[in-house]
C-alpha cells in the first residue's frame, strides 16, 4: 500500500494528529473539523494557539528522523587525547619553538630582513587601539570573578603603554 | 554578548548533566512484561498444521496473537479503553480475523500472519447484536453483522458493503442472532418477549427477504444464551422452566417440538440453568449434528440429533468443562473432569460416536494458589499416523492462561491478572542465613566470654565458606556460555544484595490475585488468588513490618473494601513467601471509612494500623495491651482526616484516649460548584535532606516542610469550557488551616498531582488554549526558620511564602510520580507516563517557580534556568527508551540502598521496571569505569619510575667515576 491511513468516526472539534512510533519522530498537526464537516490542518503551536499556518489536507506527514534515546559513552583513545584543543595548544607551540630555528637559518641577513617586513605587515597601523585594550574597556564594568582572570591578562600591556 | 555566550554554555552544561540511558545498558537492569488482559475470545490459527498462533481478544480491548510454543506475543493491538474500544466479536477465517469494535461501530479486518490492518469500515449507528461469517458453495466470502434495526453483509476481502436491509418490525421484535449454514441464506432470529420467535430469511445474493415466519415460544427470552443451531438448521432451545429441549427446523418452520429431558432419562440439578454448546467447524458448511448439554456444574452430555431424535452419545459425570475442536475433517470433543483435589484430567472423545480416543489423556494440575478452570480452548492437530493430537489452553478464574501439551507438560503460563495491577509495594529482601546468623549474634544476651569468641569464630567460618562457594560459582558460571547461565532465583535463595537494589515487588491486581515478583528479573516468585474478593473492591496495601526485624517475619496487610457497602476485610501475609500470616486479622463488622498506619510499633515491631469505622470508632490492629497503652499515651497527637467527596466535606479528627474520636475541624466545599477529585498527602517514607535553598547572595531561603500538608484538588461541576475551573487547596491536616488556595480558570481535569517536600506539581487541560499545562507551587518559610528543631502544625504563626509558575506541556499525560531516594540528597525528577508509551524523567529543576524571566547575576549563581513557557519532551529523557509501556496507570518509586539510585516500576497493561539516577551515579563507580586504563597507567608509571631510578643511578655512578 502507499502508507496512507484513514481515521474513522471522529466527531467535530479540534484535534492534534500525532504519529507515534518508537523508531521515528514525526511532527504533530492540528486538525480542526467544523460542525459542517469541513477540515483544515495547521501547525501545532502551543504558545500562540490562535495562529494558523495552513498545512496540506489530506495530511502528509513525513518522519523527521529517528528518535535518539541513548547518550554516547565517553570513550577514551589516543586520538581523542591528541586532538584535544588544550593538548594541541601546548604541543604545537612547542614544536614551533623547537623546530623553527632549525629549519630557518636566522643568521642569514636576507631572511632577517624579510621577517622584519612581515612583522610590520602584521601590525600595519600603530595608531589602531589594541585588542586587549578594547577588552579591558568592555569588561571593566563587570566584576564577575570568572572573567576577571581573562581580562586582567589583557590589561597588563595596555597599562604599560600609558 | 559575552554574557549571553557564557549563559549558553552554562545551559549546555545543564542539559548535558541531565541523565539518559546508555545504549549498552539496555536490558541490564530493566525489564518489561507485556500483557493482554482477560481473554474474551480466542481462536487457534488452524490454516496450517505448523501454525503456532492463537488469536485472543480481551476485555481490556486488546487484540493479539500469542505464540503457542512460548506464550510470547507475536503482535498486539491496543485499542481505546472503555466502551469505545470494546471488542464485541471476533470472527476468524483463514488469514483474516474480523473484529467488531465499539458496540458495532467499527468493522476491522486484520491479517493474522503479520498483524496488519487489512481494512476498517465504519458501520451505521445502532447497538450491536451478533455477527457471523457467511459461506457459500464451500467458500467464505462475506461477513454479516446484525444490529438492533439493520442487517448488513460485507465482503471479507475489502469490507465493502454488499447489501444492507432494515429489519422488519424492529420496534417490537428484539433481533438477537444471525446464522448461516452455508447454503446462500442468512437467518436472522429475533424474539418478542413472552410471545414468539421471529425468523427472517434473507437471500445472500441481494438481501431480499425470502421468508418471514413467527413461531410461538412464550418462555424464551434470550436466544444466544439458550439456543444453538445444529445439523441442517435445526434450532435447539433449552427451556429451564419445563426442563425440555425444543427443536425447530429453520427451513420448514412449522412449530416447536418439545422433547422433555425426562423422556431422555435425564435429570437436571435444581437451581441450575442448563445450557447447550454446538460447533460449526466451517462457516460454509452445516454445523455438527452433535452438541453438548450441560446439566449441572459438574455434568455434561454429548448428544446427537438423528432424524429429529435426540440420542445420548455419552454422559460425562463429573465433568468441569467441555469443548469441541476440529482438525481437517475430524472433530473431537475434549472434556475436563476432576481427578483429585489438585489435578484434572482432560480426555478426547470422537464427536460422532462419543468413543474415547486412546492415549489422549492429559493431566492439568490445578494451582492451589490459583483459581478454578473456567474455559477450555483446544487446539487439535493430525499426527503423522492420522490420529488426532491436541494441546489445550486452560483459562482459570484468576485470568491466567495455561498451555498444556500431552501428557501434562505445561508449556507456558501467562498471568493476565497482571494487566490490571491496582496497587503495589516494594519490600526489602531478607538477609541470607549467614548474615542473619551474624546479626543474631548481637541481638542475643552475652553468655560468657569463651562462648562469644567461639560463636564469632564459627560465624566467621561460615562466612568464609559462603564466600568460597560464591567464588566457585562465579568461576563455574564464567566458563559456561552466557545464555546458559540461568538466573535460577527461587524463594529459597533469595537474599538482599549489597546495595539493596533487588527487592520483592508485591502486586495486587483487580482480580484479587496477589503476586510476589523479583524486581531484578521480573520472575514471579509467588502468587495467591483470593477468591472471595468482590468485583468492585478497592485495595490498600500496607507494610506493617519490614524485613529489618529478624527473627520476626515481615508482614504486609491488604485492606480489601467493597466500594458499595464499605465493608472491608483484612488479608495479612508474609510478603516474601506470600503465605498467609499466623496472625488472625480482626473481623470488621462495620464499614470502614479510613485506615492509617502509625509509626508506633508493638513489642514485635509491627506498625499499628488504625481503622476508622462509620461510627467514628477506632480499632487498632494489632490490638495487644502494649499497643493500646502506647495509643493512650500518644492519643493526643494522633490526628486523621476523612474525605466525603459526595458531600464535599473534609473533616479532621483527633483520637481520644478511649479510642473514640472528636472532630477538630471541617472544611465544606460546596458540591453545587465544585467537587473534590483527589486529596494527596506526602509519602511517609520521604526524606528531605536540605532545609533550605542557598540563594545567589549566600542567604538561605528556608523551605516550608509541613508533614501534615494535604493538597486537595477540586474540579468545577460546570463543564462549559468558558466557566470550568480547577482549584487546588493546601490544607494543614491537623488544624484544618487553609495554607494556600489557587484557582485555575478555564481549565479542566483530569488533574494529576504530585505532592512532595515543599512543592506541589499538578497538570491540567487548559480549555482556553487547548493545551496541557503544568503548574508548580512551592512553599517557603522565608529567610528565617521559625522553629528549626521540630515542626508543629499548632505552632506556626507565619503563613508561608507561596511561589507559583506554570508551563505548557506538549502532550497529555497518563500518570505522574516523583523519584524517591534513601536520604533525599539526590535531586528530584518527575516521572511522567505519556499516552504514547514513554516514561519521561523530567528534572524538577525545570518546574521551579523561581526560574527567572530576566536573567540576573544572582539567578545565574543559583543555576536557575531562565523561564521558557514550553517544556519540551526529549526522547533522551525516556527511561524506557523504545520499550513502550502501554496504558501506564501508575508509577511506583522506591529508594534503594544507594543514595543515587531510585527503583521505578510502571504498571498498566504492561509492567516495566528500571532504575533511575537523577543526579547520575555519584556514589558508585560507573559501569563503564575503565579498570584496564587505570591499571595500565599505574603499571606504566611504576615501571617508568623503576627504570628512571636505575638510569639515574647509572648516571650518578658514571659521574662519580669521571
Amino acid at each position: 500500500t502507499d502508507g496512507s491511513f484513514a481515521v474513522n468516526d471522529i466527531p467535530s472539534g479540534s484535534y492534534v494528529v500525532e504519529v507515534v512510533t518508537p523508531t521515528y519522530r514525526f511532527e504533530p498537526v492540528r486538525v480542526d473539523i467544523t460542525s459542517k464537516g469541513k477540515m483544515r490542518a495547521r501547525l501545532v503551536n502551543h504558545i500562540k494557539t490562535s495562529e494558523v499556518i495552513r498545512q496540506p489536507y489530506p495530511l502528509q506527514i513525513r518522519a523527521s528522523g529517528p528518535h535518539s534515546y541513548f547518550m554516547k559513552r565517553e570513550t577514551w583513545g589516543w586520538t581523542d587525547f591528541l586532538m584535544n584543543p588544550m593538548v594541541m595548544m601546548m604541543v604545537l607551540p612547542l614544536l614551533i619553538i623547537v623546530l623553527l630555528p632549525k629549519v630557518v637559518n636566522t643568521n642569514d641577513p636576507e631572511m632577517r630582513k624579510e621577517m622584519e617586513q612581515s612583522m610590520n605587515m602584521l601590525n600595519p597601523n600603530p595608531e589602531l587601539p589594541d585588542v586587549s585594550e578594547l577588552m579591558t574597556k568592555l569588561f571593566s564594568g563587570s566584576k564577575a570573578s570568572s572573567k576577571a582572570g581573562s581580562s586582567s591578562k589583557g590589561s597588563r600591556p595596555a597599562a604599560k603603554r600609558r | 554578548m559575552a554574557k549571553q555566550i557564557l549563559l549558553l554554555l552554562k545551559l549546555c552544561i545543564l542539559f548535558y548533566v541531565v541523565h539518559a540511558v546508555f545504549e549498552d545498558q539496555v536490558g541490564k537492569f530493566d525489564w518489561r512484561q507485556q500483557y493482554v488482559g482477560k481473554v474474551r475470545f480466542s481462536h487457534f490459527d488452524t490454516q496450517m498444521q505448523s501454525s503456532k498462533k492463537v488469536l485472543v481478544a480481551t476485555e481490556s480491548n486488546v487484540f493479539a496473537a500469542l505464540n503457542t510454543r512460548t506464550g510470547e506475543l507475536f503482535w498486539r493491538h491496543v485499542d481505546k479503553t472503555g466502551p469505545e474500544g470494546n471488542i464485541d466479536a471476533l470472527l476468524h477465517h483463514a488469514q483474516d480475523a474480523v473484529l467488531v469494535v465499539g458496540n458495532g461501530r467499527m468493522l476491522r479486518s486484520w491479517d493474522v500472519n503479520i498483524g496488519g490492518l487489512n481494512w476498517e469500515i465504519l458501520l451505521d449507528s445502532g447497538s450491536f447484536r451478533s455477527a457471523c461469517l457467511v459461506g457459500q458453495q464451500g467458500t467464505v466470502k462475506h461477513v454479516a453483522v446484525l444490529k438492533k434495526t439493520v442487517i448488513s453483509v460485507h465482503y471479507l476481502s475489502n469490507g465493502h458493503q454488499k447489501w444492507i436491509e432494515n429489519l422488519p418490525e424492529s420496534e417490537i421484535v428484539d433481533y438477537q442472532t444471525v446464522y448461516s449454514g452455508g447454503n446462500g441464506q442468512v437467518f436472522v432470529l429475533g424474539i418478542v418477549p413472552h410471545s414468539h420467535i421471529t425468523i427472517v430469511v434473507y437471500s445472500m445474493e441481494d438481501g431480499e427477504i425470502i421468508k418471514q415466519v413467527s413461531v410461538e415460544a412464550p418462555w424464551l427470552s434470550n436466544i444466544p444464551a439458550s439456543c444453538v443451531v445444529v445439523d441442517q438448521g435445526m434450532l435447539m432451545c433449552i427451556d429451564s422452566t419445563t426442563m425440555s429441549i425444543n427443536t425447530l427446523d429453520l427451513h420448514q418452520q412449522l412449530q416447536m417440538t418439545q422433547i422433555p429431558l425426562q423422556s431422555l432419562g435425564l435429570e437436571v440439578d435444581p437451581d441450575f440453568h442448563p445450557s447447550l454448546v454446538s460447533h460449526q467447524p466451517n462457516p460454509a458448511q452445516k454445523p455438527l449434528s452433535e452438541f453438548f448439554l450441560q446439566l449441572g456444574p459438574e455434568r455434561f452430555l454429548l448428544l446427537q440429533l438423528n432424524n429429529g431424535q435426540i440420542v445420548t452419545l455419552r454422559d460425562f459425570k463429573p465433568a468441569l468443562l467441555a469443548s469441541f475442536a476440529t482438525t481437517g475433517e475430524k472433530t473431537v470433543a475434549a472434556v475436563m473432569s476432576p481427578k483429585n483435589k489438585t489435578a484434572c484430567s482432560i480426555n478426547l472423545f470422537s464427536a460422532d460416536t462419543g468413543r474415547r480416543l486412546l492415549d489422549t489423556t492429559l493431566i492439568f494440575t490445578v494451582d492451589p494458589n490459583g483459581g478454578k478452570p473456567e474455559r477450555l480452548h483446544v487446539q487439535a492437530f493430525l499426527k503423522k499416523d492420522d490420529s488426532v493430537g491436541y494441546r489445550v489452553m486452560v483459562q482459570t478464574e484468576d485470568h491466567a492462561l495455561t498451555f498444556i501439551q500431552q501428557p501434562g507438560r505445561v508449556m507456558w503460563t501467562r498471568e493476565e491478572a497482571l494487566s490490571d495491577v491496582v496497587t503495589m509495594e516494594m519490600v526489602d529482601l531478607p538477609l541470607t542465613g549467614t548474615q542473619a546468623e551474624l546479626e543474631g549474634e548481637f541481638g542475643k544476651k552475652a553468655d560468657g566470654l569463651m562462648s562469644m569468641v567461639l560463636k564469632r569464630l564459627s560465624s566467621q567460618l561460615i562466612m568464609l565458606q559462603a564466600w568460597i562457594a560464591h567464588l566457585w560459582k562465579l568461576f563455574y558460571d564464567a566458563r559456561k556460555p552466557r545464555n546458559q547461565v540461568k538466573n535460577d532465583i527461587s524463594i529459597e535463595n533469595l537474599s538482599r544484595d549489597e546495595f539493596n537494589l533487588q527487592k520483592m515487588m508485591v502486586m495486587v491486581t483487580s482480580s484479587g490475585k496477589l503476586f510476589g515478583i523479583d524486581s531484578k528479573t521480573g520472575g514471579i516468585l509467588w502468587k495467591r488468588y483470593l477468591d472471595n474478593v468482590p468485583s468492585n473492591a478497592a485495595f490498600k496495601l500496607m507494610v506493617q513490618r519490614t524485613t529489618a526485624h529478624f527473627p520476626h517475619p515481615p508482614q504486609c496487610t491488604l485492606l480489601i473494601k467493597d466500594k458499595d457497602t464499605g465493608l472491608a476485610t483484612l488479608h495479612v501475609f508474609n510478603p516474601i513467601f506470600g503465605r498467609r500470616s499466623q496472625v488472625t486479622p480482626p473481623a470488621l463488622p462495620q464499614p470502614i471509612l479510613q485506615s492509617l498506619m502509625l509509626p508506633l510499633m508493638d513489642q514485635d515491631y509491627a506498625k499499628v494500623l488504625l481503622l476508622v469505622d462509620d461510627q467514628y470508632k477506632v480499632s487498632a490492629f494489632p490490638s495487644t495491651k502494649n499497643v493500646l497503652q502506647q495509643l493512650q499515651e500518644t492519643a493526643s497527637s494522633i490526628f486523621f482526616f476523612l474525605v466525603d467527596s459526595s458531600q464535599g466535606r473534609l473533616s479532621g479528627y483527633r483520637l481520644r484516649t478511649d479510642l473514640s474520636t472528636e472532630q477538630v475541624w471541617e472544611v465544606v466545599i460546596p458540591t453545587e460548584v465544585q467537587k473534590i477529585v483527589s486529596v494527596k498527602g506526602k509519602r511517609p517514607n520521604e526524606h528531605v535532606h536540605s532545609q533550605g535553598r542557598v540563594m545567589g547572595d549566600r542567604s538561605v531561603l528556608y523551605k516550608y516542610l509541613n508533614p501534615n500538608l494535604l493538597a486537595v484538588v477540586t474540579e468545577s461541576t460546570d463543564v462549559h469550557q468558558e466557566r470550568s475551573f480547577i482549584g487546588i487547596l493546601l490544607i494543614d491536616g491537623v488544624t484544618g488551616r487553609i495554607i494556600h488556595e489557587a484557582v485555575q480558570r478555564k481549565a479542566r481535569g483530569p488533574v494529576h498531582v504530585v505532592h512532595s517536600e515543599n512543592w506541589v506539581v499538578y497538570e491540567y487541560w487548559s480549555t482556553k488554549s487547548r493545551r496541557n499545562e503544568f503548574s508548580v507551587i512551592e512553599l517557603y518559610e522565608g529567610m528565617e526558620l521559625y522553629n528549626s528543631t521540630v515542626f508543629s502544625s499548632l505552632d506556626r504563626p507565619h503563613a508561608p511564602q507561596v511561589l507559583q509558575q506554570s508551563y505548557i506541556f506538549p502532550s497529555s499525560i497518563s500518570t505522574m510520580e516523583a523519584t524517591l531516594t534513601e536520604k533525599g540528597i539526590t535531586s528530584r525528577h518527575l516521572l511522567i507516563g505519556l499516552p504514547s508509551g514513554g516514561i519521561m524523567s523530567l528534572p524538577k529543576m525545570f518546574l521551579d517557580p523561581r526560574r527567572p524571566e530576566i536573567i540576573s547575576e544572582q539567578s545565574r549563581e543559583e543555576n536557575l534556568i531562565p523561564y521558557a513557557p514550553e517544556l519540551i519532551i526529549r526522547t533522551e529523557w525516556f527511561i524506557n527508551y523504545n520499550q513502550t509501556v502501554s496504558r501506564v496507570r501508575g508509577i511506583y518509586t522506591a529508594p534503594s540502598g544507594l543514595e543515587s539510585t531510585c527503583l521505578v516500576v510502571a504498571y498498566g497493561l504492561d509492567i516495566y521496571q528500571t532504575r533511575v539516577y537523577p543526579s547520575k551515579q555519584f556514589d558508585v563507580l560507573k559501569d563503564d569505569y575503565d579498570y584496564m586504563l587505570i591499571s595500565s597507567v599505574l603499571f606504566a608509571l611504576f615501571f617508568a619510575t623503576m627504570i628512571s631510578k636505575r638510569l639515574a643511578e647509572v648516571k650518578l655512578l658514571n659521574r662519580a667515576w669521571r
